[in-house]
């Protein structure tokens, strides 16, 4: 009876690897096969698609890289000034609502938070109007001004409630030293929240990388465009060569290398993310 | 006499070191105003005018809300839409908490991590390359859905081109539906849940279904009601993937309001009648969120 009850046991828990590692499997299949395409050239792609074949051909990374460069490098600064403005006006703006009394504090504050409330679906139309006015249609400020303001609202509220629950002797002490507002901020307040600085950073950037719908509208020149929409332009440029057959081999190439930069980003700071997550950083 | 002038004096001067603080804000407000605060107001207002965005902005009252009942093309969109967000709902809310109940309870913690990191790491990939993978996965000559069908004999289908198939193939893209991020919030809401809670409903002889739906659902309702609250939002104001791989076709097979209203702005600048659609969304949106905010919080708290 009792080595039944412990077989029953090991049973159900290979069971519970055999499903989830199905749905991992799942989750994973489309980007093995986009990694495994990335290496075929046209003919080895038309009579065997979905297994490895030989020669690899690594040519077509150079080829899709030349054609992707300038959009990674648009994103990369675009997402990269977006991302640390976002992180140190928040953490600034945070950390003066947190640390100081005055008039208007409480008001101010949840005026802000309020436009967690409002999704972007309402301000679409009169934000393209507003940047066209501003004179700053096809520019990269078209991008990086909104993306700090609206990134800085979740920003400013999760790191008020965390300088709030500093001790304020802290701050106290490091303004008796005679640090001025700026130097206790930079020296006391940010070392401290720097995984929660790290995770708001991996938010925004994620965000503004990912942002199909806002550079469309406002970016047309090519030269300027990101990498999500670059890489409809280099789709169309693989599929307009006269040839009858996409060569999906320098395409996809094309594809993996666009993942490169967040793939660089999650591995050195997931760490403070997925803690950061898990350990309730989002609990209802 | 001196006393009281310099008493003033340093008033003056902490009043001044007060108004500090508003300097320090300035950056932060001048930006929200621009472009958070100032946007939904003049989208509120412009719902009100017809307005080409160049030379023509007339006050027309209510004529744009009045348009949308003899809109085709939006009555077809809703009728999409409430398709669409009933599956996508269901299914981003029940699969992740199945997938995080498989992991919560597994026995090895090295296994735990793992698929935690495997389910997250998709993240990675970019939504652009997903989408368009999608678009290879489904394409009618050399795509994989058709090659894997093939195998079982199944005649090759048109998916995206297939007026009657489009939408459902929109709908499982998200296949197999089980996003990393909501795995990891529901585990955060199961990790909580104390041990000696598990040990009672064991001792008591409570079944795994039983244990399921009397304890861990009602104990996660607040990441239910979250995840429930973000997909409302999502679902409702998202048309990423229509404006990339349809177009909101064939036909209006797959348009949802979203992209109704991107194609009124930016390809008829009817701006005013977009801001109008911008309006009616925001304030359903609106709505269904303050809905799922008072679903009954449970009572074992």
């Amino acid at each position: 009876m009792r080595s039944w009850g412990r077989w029953r046991k090991r049973l159900v828990e290979a069971l519970k690897h055999v499903v989830m590692g199905t749905i991992t499997g799942l989750v994973f299949y489309p980007f093995v096969m986009l990694i495994v395409v990335s290496f075929k050239n046209t003919d080895q792609f038309m009579h065997n698609p979905w297994f490895v074949t030989f020669p690899l051909h690594f040519a077509n990374y150079p080829a899709a890289l030349e054609l992707l460069v300038r959009y990674a490098a648009n994103s990369v600064f675009v997402s990269g000034v977006s991302c640390l403005g976002t992180v140190f006006l928040a953490a600034f703006t945070a950390y003066v609502f947190a640390r100081f009394e005055f008039v208007g504090r409480q008001f101010l504050f949840y005026l802000i938070i309020s436009l967690m409330m409002v999704p972007g679906i309402l301000g679409l139309v009169p934000m393209f109007m507003i940047v066209k006015r501003l004179g700053l249609l096809n520019t990269y400020w078209a991008l990086i001004l909104p993306y700090i303001a609206g990134g800085q609202v979740l920003g400013i509220f999760l790191l008020r409630t965390f300088f709030s629950a500093i001790p304020s002797d802290l701050f106290d002490s490091a303004e008796i030293d005679g640090a001025g507002d700026f130097r206790t901020f930079i020296s006391v307040a940010m070392p401290l929240c720097k995984p929660m600085m790290a995770t708001i950073a991996i938010i925004s950037f994620h965000g503004t990388w990912n942002d199909l719908i806002w550079p469309l509208v406002v970016i047309s020149d090519d030269k300027l465009k990101t990498i999500t929409i670059g890489l409809l332009a280099f789709q169309s440029r693989f599929q307009s060569y006269g040839v009858a057959v996409t060569q999906y081999g320098p395409l996809f190439a094309g594809y993996v290398v666009a993942a490169i930069p967040l793939l660089a980003l999650f591995l050195c700071a997931s760490r403070y993310f997925v803690e950061g997550l898990t350990s309730g950083a989002l609990k209802a | 006499m001196v006393d009281a002038a310099s008493s003033t004096k340093a008033d003056i001067v902490r009043g001044i070191r007060a108004c500090r603080f508003y300097v320090y804000l300035l950056p932060t407000f001048v930006l929200l105003g621009v472009f958070c605060f100032y946007p939904p107001i003049l989208g509120f207002l412009g719902s009100f005018y017809e307005w080409n965005g160049a030379n023509v902005k007339i006050w027309n009252g209510l004529d744009n809300f009045a348009k949308m009942a003899h809109d085709k093309v939006l009555i077809a969109s809703i009728g999409n839409l409430i398709k669409l967000a009933t599956f996508t709902l269901i299914t981003s809310i029940t699969v992740p908490l199945l997938a995080a109940e498989l992991i919560f309870n597994l026995r090895s913690l090295r296994a735990k991590y793992w698929y935690r990191v495997l389910l997250v790491a998709p993240m990675v990939v970019p939504g652009m390359v997903t989408l368009l993978l999608w678009q290879f996965i489904y394409d009618p000559n050399v795509g994989l859905l058709n090659a894997v069908l093939g195998v079982f004999n199944v005649p090759a289908q048109r998916w995206l081109n297939d007026p009657h198939l489009a939408l459902y193939c929109l709908m499982f893209m998200a296949f197999p539906f089980v996003g990393g991020i909501t795995v990891l919030i529901y585990l955060a809401g199961l990790n909580s849940i104390g041990q000696e809670v598990f040990d009672a409903a064991k001792i008591d002889g409570a079944r795994f279904w039983q244990r399921f739906f009397r304890i861990d659902v009602p104990l996660v309702m607040g990441q239910i009601k979250l995840l429930l609250i973000l997909s409302i939002i999502g679902v409702l104001k998202g048309y990423g993937a229509q404006l990339i791989l349809t177009d909101g076709g064939p036909g209006y097979s797959t348009m949802v309001p979203g992209l109704h209203m991107y194609h009124q702005a930016f390809e008829f600048d009817h701006l005013g009648y977009a801001c109008a659609l911008g309006l009616a969304l925001f304030l359903v949106i609106i709505t269904l969120t303050y809905l799922s905010m008072k679903i009954r919080k449970p009572e074992t708290e």
